[in-house]
This record gives C-alpha cells, sequence and structure tokens, in this order.
C-alpha cells in the first residue's frame, strides 16, 4: 500500500486559507517526518492554531497541497482538480489523526472513561469491554488511574486536559495535533499536562504543537516554526530559531514572550 | 485639634459615649415609601375581588360544588387529559424529527422543514383543526394501495376523520412545529468545540446527534417541553369547536340543558388551574434539576447567580 510510506508524516505546499477577505494562512510550506516534533510558536493572530485546525480537516484550505499520513486531506486528486471526498472517507483520514484543543471539549455528558472510549467505541465499532481495558489503561497512563468514573466537571484542567489526550490516543492516531494544551490551564497545572506531551514525544509519535511555552519548546522539540501574520517567518532546530533567531520579527516576538 | 490618620477615630470618640463600635455595627436598608404603597393597593384589590366572589349571587358557589365531579365533567377531564398526552407524545417525536431535517446538510430538505415549521407556527390552531376536521372536502377518498400493483383499498375520509382523529392530528402537528424549535434551540445551545472533537474524532453525523448533541441539548429542551405540556393542557379546550368530548365540552353540554352558564364554566376552569398547579411542580423541578446540569454540561464553572436572583433588585 502506497500510503503505508507517509504514515506519520505531514506535508503541505503553497497552502491557503482565508476567512472572506482575511488571509489567514498564505503560501505556507511544511514538511514533518514521522516521529518528529514541531513546535509552532508565535502571536496570537498569526495563524498557527488555524494551521492545526485545518491539519485536522475542521477548516477547509483553499489553495495548496497538504498531505496527511501520506494522502491528501479531504480531497482526491484529479488531473484539473481536488474533488471533496465524501464524509465518511473524510472520517476515516481522520481517525488516523488526533486533535487536543485548548478548551478540552471533553464530552460533558460521559465519564473520563466514557470519553477515552469513545471514539474506538462509537466510531470503529471496537467492542466495549476491550475498550474499558484499554482506556483505562490509557487514562494510568496519563496519570490518571482511578479517575475513571469522574465527570469532566468533577476534574481539573490539568486533568482534563490528560483526559482529552488519552480520548484522542485511544484512535491510534499516527499524527497528534495540539492547539495550546496548556493555555487555558491554571499555572500550576501546566507541569502535569507538559509531562504527559513529553512521555508522548519520547515515544516515538508525530506531534505538532502549537504552544507558548518556550521552556518546553526548546526542551522536546525537534523543529521550532515561528509564525506571524499568516507566514512562515523562521523554522530549524530550537536551539537555532530561539537561541539564535535570524529574522528581525523572531527576535521581537522572543524578547516579548521571554 | 489632634490630627490622625485612623478613619475609625471618630468612632473612638462616639464609643466613649456608649455607641456601638464601628466594625460591629448593623448595615440597615430603609424599607421605601413605595413598598407601603403597593401593599396597601394590592390588599385593597384582593378586598375587592373576594368580596364579589362572596356577595354576587350570579356565581352559584352551590352548583359548581354540584356539577365539579359530576361524571360528565371527570370523564371530560380524562378526556383532555389523554389528548394532552397523545399529542404531546406525537408532537414531540414528529418535532424531533422535523428538527433533525432543518440541521440536514441537504438543502432541499432544510427548505422543506422550515416551510413546515412557518406553516405551522403562522396559521392559527384554531383555524387548523378545523380544516383537519373538514379534511374530506378536500380529499373525499383516500386510496391506500401498494405503488405499481392493483391491490388498493379505498377509503372514506369523512369516516376515517372523525372529530377526535382530526384533533389529535391538529394539535400534533401544530405542536411538532413548536417542538422543532425548541428542539432546534436545544441543538444550537451545544458548544462548537463539542462538534468538533466528535469531528476530529470522525464521528458520523448520526453518532454525533445521539451521543453529542442530543444529550448535551437536553437541559435546553425537557423545561421548554414541560412548559408546552402544560400550555397544550389548556390547548385542547380548541378541539370543544369540533364537538369532541374534552373539559370544555363537557361543561357545555350541562350548561347547554341547565343554563348555569357561569358557574359550570367555573367548574371547568378550576379543574384547568389545579391541573395546571399540578403539572407545574414536577415542572419547577425539572427545571431547577436542569438549571444544575446546564452548569455542569458546560465548561464553564458553574454560575452563581440564578434567574431569580438577577432579576430582583440589588440588596
Amino acid at each position: 500500500m502506497s500510503q503505508m510510506n507517509g504514515e506519520g508524516t505531514v506535508h503541505a505546499r503553497g497552502l491557503r486559507k482565508s476567512f472572506g477577505d482575511r488571509v489567514v494562512l498564505d503560501s505556507i510550506d511544511l514538511d514533518v517526518a514521522c516521529g518528529e516534533i514541531v513546535c509552532i510558536i508565535g502571536p496570537s493572530g498569526s495563524g498557527k492554531s488555524t494551521l492545526l485546525r485545518c491539519i485536522d480537516g475542521l477548516e477547509e484550505i483553499d489553495r495548496g497541497v497538504l498531505r496527511v499520513n501520506g494522502e491528501d486531506l479531504g480531497f482526491r486528486e484529479t488531473p484539473t482538480s481536488y474533488q471533496a471526498l465524501k464524509r465518511k472517507e473524510v472520517a476515516a483520514q481522520r481517525t488516523r489523526i488526533g486533535m487536543v484543543f485548548q478548551s478540552f471539549n471533553l464530552f460533558p455528558n460521559m465519564t473520563a472513561q466514557e470519553n477515552v472510549m469513545s471514539g474506538p467505541v462509537l466510531v470503529k465499532g471496537a467492542p466495549k469491554a476491550e475498550s474499558r481495558r484499554r482506556a483505562d489503561a490509557l487514562l494510568t497512563s496519563v496519570g490518571l488511574h482511578g479517575h475513571g468514573d469522574h465527570y469532566p466537571w468533577q476534574l481539573s484542567g490539568g486533568q482534563q486536559q490528560r483526559v482529552a489526550i488519552a480520548r484522542s490516543l485511544a484512535m491510534d492516531p499516527q499524527v497528534m495535533l495540539f492547539d495550546e494544551p496548556t493555555s487555558a490551564l491554571d499555572p500550576e497545572r501546566v507541569g502535569e499536562v507538559l509531562a504527559v506531551m513529553k512521555d508522548l514525544a519520547q515515544r516515538g509519535m508525530t506531534m505538532l504543537i502549537a504552544t507558548h511555552e518556550m521552556g518546553f519548546a526548546r526542551e522536546v522539540a525537534d523543529t521550532v516554526i515561528f509564525m506571524d501574520g499568516g507566514l512562515v517567518v523562521e523554522q530549524g532546530k530550537p536551539a537555532d530559531v530561539l537561541g539564535n533567531p535570524q529574522e528581525p520579527r523572531t527576535c521581537k516576538f522572543l524578547e516579548s514572550v521571554l | 485639634m489632634t490630627s490622625t490618620t485612623d478613619p475609625v477615630r471618630a468612632d473612638r470618640d462616639n464609643q466613649k459615649l456608649g455607641g456601638p463600635d464601628a466594625t460591629s455595627k448593623p448595615r440597615v436598608h430603609r424599607r421605601g415609601a413605595l413598598e407601603y404603597v403597593a401593599w396597601a393597593a394590592c390588599a385593597l384589590v384582593a378586598f375587592g375581588v373576594i368580596r364579589t366572589l362572596l356577595t354576587n349571587e350570579n356565581y352559584q358557589w352551590d352548583v359548581v360544588a354540584q356539577y365539579v365531579t359530576a361524571e360528565t365533567v371527570l370523564r371530560g377531564l380524562v378526556m383532555t387529559v389523554v389528548l394532552t398526552i397523545l399529542c404531546m407524545t406525537f408532537g414531540a417525536l414528529l418535532g424531533l424529527f422535523v428538527a433533525v431535517l432543518r440541521v440536514s446538510p441537504l438543502r432541499p430538505v432544510r427548505i422543506l422543514a422550515g416551510a413546515y415549521v412557518t406553516f405551522f407556527r403562522g396559521t392559527p390552531v384554531l383555524v387548523q383543526l378545523i380544516f383537519w376536521f373538514n379534511i374530506a372536502a378536500l380529499y373525499p377518498n383516500l386510496a391506500i394501495g401498494i405503488p405499481f400493483t392493483d391491490v388498493s383499498q379505498d377509503i372514506d375520509v369523512n369516516r376515517l376523520i372523525s372529530a377526535t382523529t382530526a384533533a389529535v392530528i391538529g394539535l400534533s402537528l401544530n405542536q411538532a412545529a413548536y417542538q422543532a424549535e425548541i428542539f432546534r434551540g436545544g441543538f444550537a445551545s451545544v458548544d462548537k468545540g463539542q462538534i468538533e472533537a466528535a469531528d476530529s474524532l470522525g464521528m458520523s453525523r448520526g453518532t454525533k446527534l445521539r451521543r453529542i448533541i442530543v444529550p448535551q441539548s437536553m437541559p435546553t429542551i425537557v423545561p421548554a417541553t414541560g412548559n408546552q405540556f402544560i400550555g397544550m393542557f389548556k390547548e385542547t379546550s380548541l378541539v370543544s369547536v369540533l364537538g369532541v368530548g374534552e373539559l370544555l365540552m363537557s361543561v357545555q353540554l350541562i350548561y347547554a340543558r341547565t343554563y348555569q352558564t357561569i358557574p359550570l364554566l367555573i367548574v371547568a376552569c378550576l379543574w384547568y388551574l389545579f391541573m395546571t398547579l399540578l403539572l407545574s411542580y414536577p415542572q419547577s423541578q425539572i427545571e431547577k434539576k436542569f438549571s444544575r446540569t446546564r452548569a455542569r454540561v458546560s465548561n464553564d464553572p458553574a454560575p452563581g447567580l440564578t434567574q431569580t436572583e438577577l432579576m430582583g433588585e440589588a440588596k
């Protein structure tokens, strides 16, 4: 199978996205190898969230190439155009991409365990008993052993975000996207979520992370991308981009956040 | 005069004179004169109403007492209750169906569902009821058959649509339109992030609706539906014009014979009021329960103020 080659990769060429007249992503080129950890930094409104949302198929791109896990996302290329895939086909692609939201978005009508089971059981039709065991194991792996029967409102923000990560992992995604996963958390809860993400990074998961945590980016990322005004301004190894930025805009941003 | 920076200083002097310490003084709000005026006016109105109720002999309270548990009246009450339950059940089910159609990805389906709601909400329910009662004038014969075969059965619509069937159809179809709007409002109240999370997992439309959207919109849907239920209970009185033997029709039958119009209408009112009050207790409990769930369902912390506290004046 040809798509096996592309598992865990993300490639974009000339990606463009606008909301009405406002261009939020302009000619983005991106190459993420399997197992690579990419941190996307930049000021608010720079387009980092939109880029991740495009890669998850939550937003449809206007133009350009976007290949996730080796397949064109949401469309099939023909000699003259990109033809939209059927809803079912898009859904199948999405099961292989995990997304963690800034506001967690756990299902409040389900317990932590049911949240983690929701993907396998409701989407893949996996047997319940097995999914339950798997969910418990995943909850344990994010440090929430014994919290399975808690509802989201009974958990702290950090705990909710870790359940959300477990929920994404339950689908066995090949790419994980994190949209400012710690921005909505109390400062003392940030560490526990970053620890889970660090652990995940060490296990070889492809990860794209929009974040304001510069320390985390420096420590964990293979590549840091600085975005501003819908453009990739600078990208490279964290030591280069964060330690020795070449672009004046990058310098200015880093000065303001560090 | 010795200057000091202590703002309590003046009160210390006061304390020497036997007054309380400034830190322990109660905070008092003076009741305005307007409040006393309001109470007085209220008492006056109440007095007037009670006086006329007791002294005006035309109320004929003895007749009211005589008929309030009459068999005809009770049979009418049972009919009213049955109609309410039937029409609410059909109305809610059809309303859910219409609401789902209104969020369909297919535009023509959305338009059709929208037209349904517009028509049934835009015309008086009384007119709709009479319309259904006379539907035979429009379609005298209904042929039920299997398409592309000779198997078919003609049915006389006049016999099929009795007054009661017309009542159930009319009220249910009308209720469905209102109920569809309630469901749609409920669906719209679900946080966008929930839909995105479900989409991100690759959930199908049906699963999303059944497992995410419908359960989470219940806190807005259930209390509103409860109100509709109470409303429907009173609305059934309209079908008396079709001659359906519900509560209002029953008392009308009696006073057509005895000419005791007012006391019998009071009998009907008492029953409507009694049943409405009976239903409003579970309704308030439902509202209380779901206002709590509402807070839990959202990602935000529970709101501190209830509606009444917000409506009331600042203390």
